[in-house]
C-alpha cells in the first residue's frame, strides 16, 4: 500500500486514529459535524409528532444515519483517489449498473423509485453515485487535459456524465439529476476548459428547458411528469398555484415568514408542528429551522453553510494534485449547489426540485453521502496542507 | 515543478510532463477559475441572506398573521333559542336538536367530491347533480361556510352518512335546532315564526352582536321577544393541525353556548283552542265567510287569553316548508298570514252603541230616565234614516235602546251629538282608544282603525265632485251613532274598548308576553305589570246604565243575544253587544263583544265574522264557546242565535 507523508501504517487503533485526525481541517470537520448534529436536533424537534406510535422514530433513524456516515467519513479520510483511479471504469460501470437497476424495479412497480432494498436497508444509489461522478470526471479530466482537443474533453466528459444522470432524470429524480450536472459544470469550469463551452452549454440548457417545459408540451409531448413540471414553474406564482406543490410552497414561505426575527421556538412553530408544513424533515428542513429560530438562526446557518464551503473553496485551492483540485471541485460544487437550490426553493425563489439539504435532511443515503464528501475533501485538505500545492 | 515535490509513485497520468506542443494551447488560469468560483458562492448565498430577510424581517407580520390563520379554527356551538309557553307553562314553541347533513365546499373540491355530492344526490332522491350545484351557489357567497345540504336529517340518512365516512370526505353532520310546534299551528298569527335573517338586514343585526347566519324572530312573538328567546352560540377558538383536527393545547379560549330564556305567554292554552276551533267551525259553517277572527283578555289587566285568526297557517312552513308552499301563503287571497284580530279594519257596527251611549251620557245629550220615541225608521234633515229591519222599539230608555240594539234611538244620539259644540263621538271613542293602534306588545301587523271627523272628511272628500262632503254633516254623526259610516275598529280595539266597561273605567294595554322565565320557571323579568293604563274618565252612573243595557242585551227579553247567553246560570252571566257590520261588497259582517262573569269580569271576548251575517247568530256563540272554555261551562250551554240585531 501506498505510504504518504501523515499517514503511518500499523501501529496501534489509537495511534492510527490519532495520526487519521492530525492535520485536518477543523473548521471544515467541525461545521460538518456542527449541522449535523443540529440537524438531527430539528429532525428530533420537528417530527415528535409525526408518528403518534413512535415520536422518535426519524429522530433514532437520523441519529444512526450520522454515524453512520462519521464512520464513513474516517474511512474516505484513508481513501487513495490515485490507487483509486486504475479502477475508474469499474466504478462507473458499476455506478450505471446500481442507476439501472432501480430505474427498472421503479418502472415495474409504480410512480418514483429511488431506492435498492438491501434487507432492512434502502440504498439510494444515486446519492452515492455523486461523490463516484465527481471522481469517474476528475479522473477522466485529468488524464486527457494535456492531449485531448478542449472541445472533444468538453463533449465527452458531458457524455460521460449524461449516461448516469439522465438514468437518476428518469427514475425520476430530477434534483439529483442536476447535482450531476452541477458537478460536471464545476469540474469543466476549474479545469480551465475555455468559456465558450459553457456559453454553448448554457445556451443549450436554455433551449432545452424551453422545450421540454413549454414548447413540446404545446405539441403534445411531455417529458416530464406533470408533478415535475408543476414544481418547476411554482415558484414562479406559488399564489397561482394550486397544486400540492404550490401549497408545500406557499406554507413553506408562511412558517418561515411567521418566525420572523428571532423564531417562534420549537413548541411555537405551529406550521411545523401542527403539520402545515409538509417534508418538514427532509426537504423544507430548513422552513422549521427558519420559523423556530428565525432570521437569526437561520442566518445563523447560512453563515456556517459559508464557513463550509469556504474551507473546502480553500481546500480545493491548496490541492496538491490536479487530480485532488477537481475532485474537490466536484465535490465542493455538488455541497454548494445543493444548500443554495434546496433554501432557495424553501424561501420561494428557486423550483422544487426534490434536493435535500445537506447535513441537515433526513435520510440515510444522502447524510452518508455527504459525509463521505467531507471526507475526502478532508484528506485532500490534509494533503494539500502537508505537500503543498504541485498545480498552480 | 514535478522536480521540486517528491512524487509518489503512483503518480497518474494527468500529471505527467505536459508535451511541449500543447503547451501554447492551454493556458493555465486556475486561480481566477477557483476565485470566480468563490465569488459565485458568495453572491447566491448572499441572495438567500436577503430573500431571508424580507420575508422574516420585512415580512414576518403579514406571515405570522397567516400562520395563526392556519392555526387557529373557531368553532360555533349553536345555542338553542327558548321556549315559548302559554300561562301555565305548556309548551308552544320549543327548541329540538336535529342532525343537519352539511358540505364543507373546500374539502369537496375535485372529483372526489363531485362523486360524493353525486353518489348523496342519488340517495337522497335528487338528480345527480342537485347538491354539487347547491354546494357551487353558497360557496361562491360564502367560500369558508359548511352548506347545509339537508336539515333534520332522519335516522337513516344518519346511518347512510356514518357508514359511508370514507367515501364522503368533507360531508358531515352538524348539530342545529329546530323549532318544534307541540300544540301543533295553534296561536300561530301570535307565535309568528323564524328564519334566517334576511340580507338587507344583516349589518343591523351584526351591530346588535349576531353573526350573521341565525336563525332569528321574523314575526310575531318569536321577533317581539327575539332579545330574550335568542340563544348566543358559544365559541370555541381551537388549535388544529394541517387535517383540520385539534391538536395540542386544544381549547385555547371559550364562551359557552348561552340558551334563549323561556317566554312564558299570558294565551290560554285551552281558551285558545277553543277560540280557534269556535272561530273555523263558525267560517266552515257559514257557507258566505271569508275569515273570523277574535281576542279573548282579561279586562282587568289587559292580559291576552288568547288571540285567533281564521283562515291560519302552520308556522313549520317557514322552517322547512318547500318556497312554493312559503309562496303560496304569501300570494293566497284569502290572506292567511293576515292576523285579523289585530290588523283587521271592520266597521264597528252595533257594537259602537255603547260608546255612543257612554258619549250621549258623560255629555249630557241624554239625561238618565228620559224616555225616546224609537220607531221603524226616522226622517231627519230630509233624509229616512231606517232602524234595521224597521223594528219599532216604542219609547225606550238608554239600556232599553241598548238591549234592543234601537237604530233609531242611537240616530237621535247622533242627532245631538251633531248639534252641540265639540265632537262628543269622536272624543269619546278616542278615550275608548279606537283610531290608534291599541300598543299589543307585537312587533307589528296592529292596524289603527279610523275615528272619522273633519279632518278625515276633508283630507277624503273630492272637493270637484261633492264639494259638500267636504264638511262634517250631520248624516256623518247620525251613521258614526250606530258604527257605521266610517267608523274602522279591530277586534283587539273593541276588546280594550269594552274592556273600560267591564273593570269600572280603565283603558289597559293589551299584553301578549307574561314573563321571561327561566328552566326552572322561575320569573326572570315581568312583562305585564309594567304596563300602561289610563282612566277612562266615566262616571259611575254612565258605567250602570250602559252595564245595564249590556247585559240586557245578552239576558233580556228583548235582548239581541238572549237566545245565546240567557241560559247560563248567574255565575257565568255575561254582558254583551251584537254587530251587524254592513258590507257593501257582500253579506254583512257579525260581530260579538261580551264578558263574563257580570259582576266579576274574568274574560271580555271580541270577534268578528267576515261575512257572517248577525252578529247573533254568527259571532255571539263564538264569543259563549271561548268564555265557557275558560269559566267552565261546556259550549251546548251556550244557544245558537236569534233573528233579531
Amino acid at each position: 500500500m501506498a505510504t504518504f507523508p501523515g499517514e503511518v501504517q500499523g501501529g496501534s487503533t489509537r495511534e492510527r486514529a490519532q495520526s487519521a485526525l492530525a492535520g485536518l481541517d477543523w473548521w471544515l470537520l467541525g461545521s460538518a459535524i456542527a449541522v449535523s448534529g443540529f440537524g438531527v436536533y430539528v429532525v428530533r424537534i420537528a417530527t415528535e409528532g409525526d408518528i403518534a406510535s413512535d415520536p422518535g422514530y426519524f429522530f433514532t433513524r437520523q441519529v444512526a444515519y450520522t454515524l453512520i456516515g462519521l464512520v464513513a467519513l474516517f474511512f474516505a479520510l484513508r481513501l487513495d483517489l490515485e490507487r483509486l483511479s486504475r479502477y475508474v471504469w469499474t466504478l462507473y460501470a458499476i455506478l450505471i449498473a446500481a442507476v439501472g437497476i432501480v430505474l427498472v424495479l421503479g418502472s415495474s412497480a409504480r410512480g418514483s423509485t429511488r431506492w435498492i432494498e438491501l434487507g432492512p436497508l434502502r440504498l439510494q444509489p444515486s446519492e452515492l453515485g455523486k461523490v463516484v461522478i465527481a471522481f469517474v470526471l476528475a479522473v477522466i479530466v485529468v488524464e486527457r487535459l494535456r492531449t485531448m482537443e478542449p472541445a472533444r474533453l468538453s463533449l465527452m466528459v458531458g457524455a460521460i456524465a449524461a449516461v448516469p444522470a439522465a438514468i437518476v432524470f428518469l427514475q425520476p429524480d430530477l434534483g439529483t439529476a442536476l447535482v450531476y450536472a452541477a458537478i460536471t459544470v464545476a469540474i469543466l469550469w476549474v479545469a480551465g476548459q475555455p468559456i465558450t463551452h459553457f456559453i454553448v452549454a448554457g445556451a443549450v440548457v436554455v433551449t432545452l428547458v424551453a422545450l421540454v417545459l413549454y414548447v413540446l408540451p404545446a405539441a403534445g409531448v411531455n417529458v416530464l411528469q406533470p408533478y415535475q413540471v408543476d414544481r418547476l414553474t411554482a415558484f414562479v406564482d406559488s399564489g397561482a398555484d394550486r397544486s400540492e406543490t404550490g401549497y408545500q410552497l406557499e406554507q413553506s414561505k408562511v412558517a418561515i415568514g411567521s418566525g420572523g426575527a428571532f423564531g417562534k421556538g420549537p413548541s411555537g412553530a405551529t406550521q411545523t408542528i401542527n403539520d402545515f408544513l409538509p417534508e418538514h424533515h427532509t426537504d423544507f428542513i430548513f422552513a422549521v429551522v427558519a420559523e423556530m429560530f428565525g432570521f437569526l438562526g437561520a442566518g445563523l446557518l447560512i453563515a456556517i453553510y459559508f464557513v463550509i464551503i469556504w474551507r473546502c473553496l480553500v481546500i480545493m485551492r491548496s490541492a496538491h494534485t490536479q487530480l485532488d483540485r477537481l475532485m474537490a471541485a466536484g465535490l465542493t460544487a455538488m455541497l454548494a449547489f445543493e444548500v443554495f437550490v434546496n433554501i432557495g426553493m424553501n424561501v420561494g425563489i428557486m423550483p422544487i426540485t426534490g434536493i435535500p439539504l445537506p447535513f441537515m435532511s433526513y435520510g440515510g443515503s444522502h447524510t452518508l453521502t455527504n459525509l463521505v464528501a467531507v471526507g475526502v475533501l478532508l484528506r485532500i485538505g490534509r494533503r494539500g496542507r502537508e505537500l503543498g500545492p504541485r498545480t498552480k | 515543478m514535478s522536480t521540486l515535490t517528491p512524487r509518489p509513485p503512483d503518480l497518474p497520468p494527468g500529471d505527467e510532463p505536459r508535451p511541449p506542443r500543447r503547451r501554447d494551447r492551454r493556458p493555465p488560469r486556475p486561480v481566477l477559475r477557483m476565485a470566480s468560483f468563490t465569488v459565485a458562492v458568495l453572491l447566491l448565498l448572499g441572495v438567500l441572506v436577503a430573500r431571508l430577510w424580507f420575508l422574516q424581517v420585512i415580512g414576518g407580520g403579514d406571515y405570522q398573521e397567516r400562520a395563526e390563520a392556519n392555526r387557529l379554527r373557531t368553532v360555533i356551538t349553536e345555542a338553542p333559542r327558548g321556549a315559548i309557553t302559554d300561562r301555565n307553562g305548556a309548551p308552544l314553541v320549543t327548541s329540538r336538536e336535529v342532525l343537519n347533513l352539511v358540505a364543507e365546499p373546500r374539502q369537496l373540491a375535485g372529483p372526489e367530491g363531485d362523486a360524493a355530492l353525486r353518489r348523496l344526490s342519488v340517495a337522497l332522491g335528487h338528480p345527480p347533480g342537485y347538491f354539487a350545484a347547491k354546494v357551487k351557489k353558497a360557496a361562491e357567497a360564502r367560500p369558508f361556510e359548511a352548506v347545509v345540504l339537508d336539515e333534520d336529517t332522519t335516522p337513516e340518512l344518519q346511518a347512510y352518512v356514518e357508514e359511508r365516512r370514507a367515501q364522503l370526505p368533507g360531508i358531515s353532520l352538524q348539530a342545529a335546532y329546530v323549532r318544534d310546534y307541540p300544540a301543533g299551528a295553534t296561536a300561530a298569527h301570535v307565535l309568528g315564526y323564524t328564519g334566517p335573517i334576511p340580507a338587507e338586514k344583516i349589518d343591523d343585526y351584526r351591530n346588535r352582536g349576531y353573526l350573521g347566519n341565525e336563525t332569528v324572530g321574523r314575526a310575531g312573538m318569536e321577533a317581539e321577544y327575539e332579545q330574550y328567546l335568542r340563544g348566543i352560540a358559544g365559541r370555541e377558538q381551537v388549535e388544529v393541525d394541517a387535517r383540520g383536527e385539534v391538536v395540542g393545547r386544544g381549547i385555547l379560549s371559550q364562551t359557552p353556548p348561552r340558551p334563549g330564556q323561556t317566554l312564558r305567554l299570558s294565551i290560554d292554552l285551552k281558551v285558545q283552542k277553543a277560540l280557534e276551533v269556535a272561530l273555523r267551525d263558525e267560517v266552515r259553517g257559514s257557507g258566505t265567510s271569508t275569515g273570523a277572527a277574535g281576542v279573548a283578555i282579561d279586562p282587568k289587566t289587559g292580559a291576552v287569553l288568547a288571540l285567533a285568526s281564521y283562515p291560519t297557517f302552520d308556522p313549520k312552513v317557514f322552517q322547512s316548508g318547500s318556497a312554493r308552499d312559503v309562496r303560496r301563503l304569501l300570494t293566497s287571497p284569502s290572506r292567511p298570514l293576515l292576523d285579523r284580530a289585530i290588523g283587521g279594519e271592520y266597521p264597528a257596527a252595533s257594537t259602537f252603541k255603547a260608546i255612543t251611549a257612554t258619549a250621549a251620557l258623560e255629555s249630557g245629550l241624554y239625561k238618565p230616565g228620559e224616555i225616546i220615541d224609537a220607531p221603524g225608521s226616522v226622517v231627519l234633515y230630509k233624509t229616512r234614516f231606517k232602524g234595521f229591519n224597521n223594528l219599532d222599539h216604542g219609547k225606550i230608555g238608554i239600556s232599553e235602546a241598548l238591549e234592543v240594539s234601537s237604530d233609531t234611538f242611537f240616530y237621535e244620539m247622533g242627532d245631538r251629538s251633531y248639534r252641540v259644540r265639540g265632537w262628543p263621538l269622536q272624543d269619546w271613542s278616542r278615550k275608548f282608544g279606537l283610531g290608534r293602534p291599541t300598543g299589543l306588545d307585537t312587533s307589528e301587523g296592529e292596524s289603527s282603525g279610523l275615528v272619522p271627523d273633519l279632518a278625515y272628511k276633508r283630507r277624503t272628500c273630492d272637493r270637484k265632485v261633492d264639494p259638500i262632503n267636504c264638511s262634517w254633516r250631520p248624516g256623518d254623526s247620525i251613521n258614526m251613532s250606530i258604527g257605521q259610516g266610517n267608523v274602522l275598529v279591530t277586534p283587539i280595539q273593541m276588546a280594550v274598548a269594552y274592556a273600560a266597561i267591564a273593570n269600572g273605567g280603565t283603558v289597559v294595554t293589551p299584553t301578549l308576553g307574561r314573563a321571561v322565565v327561566d328552566a326552572d320557571g322561575r320569573v326572570l323579568r315581568d312583562l305585564i305589570s309594567a304596563r300602561a293604563s289610563r282612566p277612562l274618565g266615566i262616571s259611575k252612573d254612565t258605567l250602570q246604565l250602559v252595564r245595564t243595557g249590556l247585559r240586557r242585551a245578552a239576558n233580556g227579553n228583548g235582548g239581541t243575544a238572549t237566545p245565546v247567553f240567557g241560559a247560563l246560570p248567574e255565575q257565568f252571566r255575561v254582558e254583551g253587544k251584537t254587530g251587524t257590520a254592513e258590507n257593501p261588497t257582500g253579506v254583512d259582517h257579525a260581530w260579538y263583544v261580551g264578558y263574563a262573569p257580570a259582576d266579576d269580569p274574568k274574560i271580555l271576548v271580541a270577534v268578528v265574522v267576515e261575512r257572517g251575517g248577525q252578529g247573533a247568530n254568527s259571532a255571539a256563540p263564538v264569543v259563549c264557546r271561548t268564555i265557557g272554555s275558560y269559566l267552565g261551562f261546556a259550549e251546548d250551554r251556550c244557544g245558537s242565535g236569534a233573528k233579531v240585531n
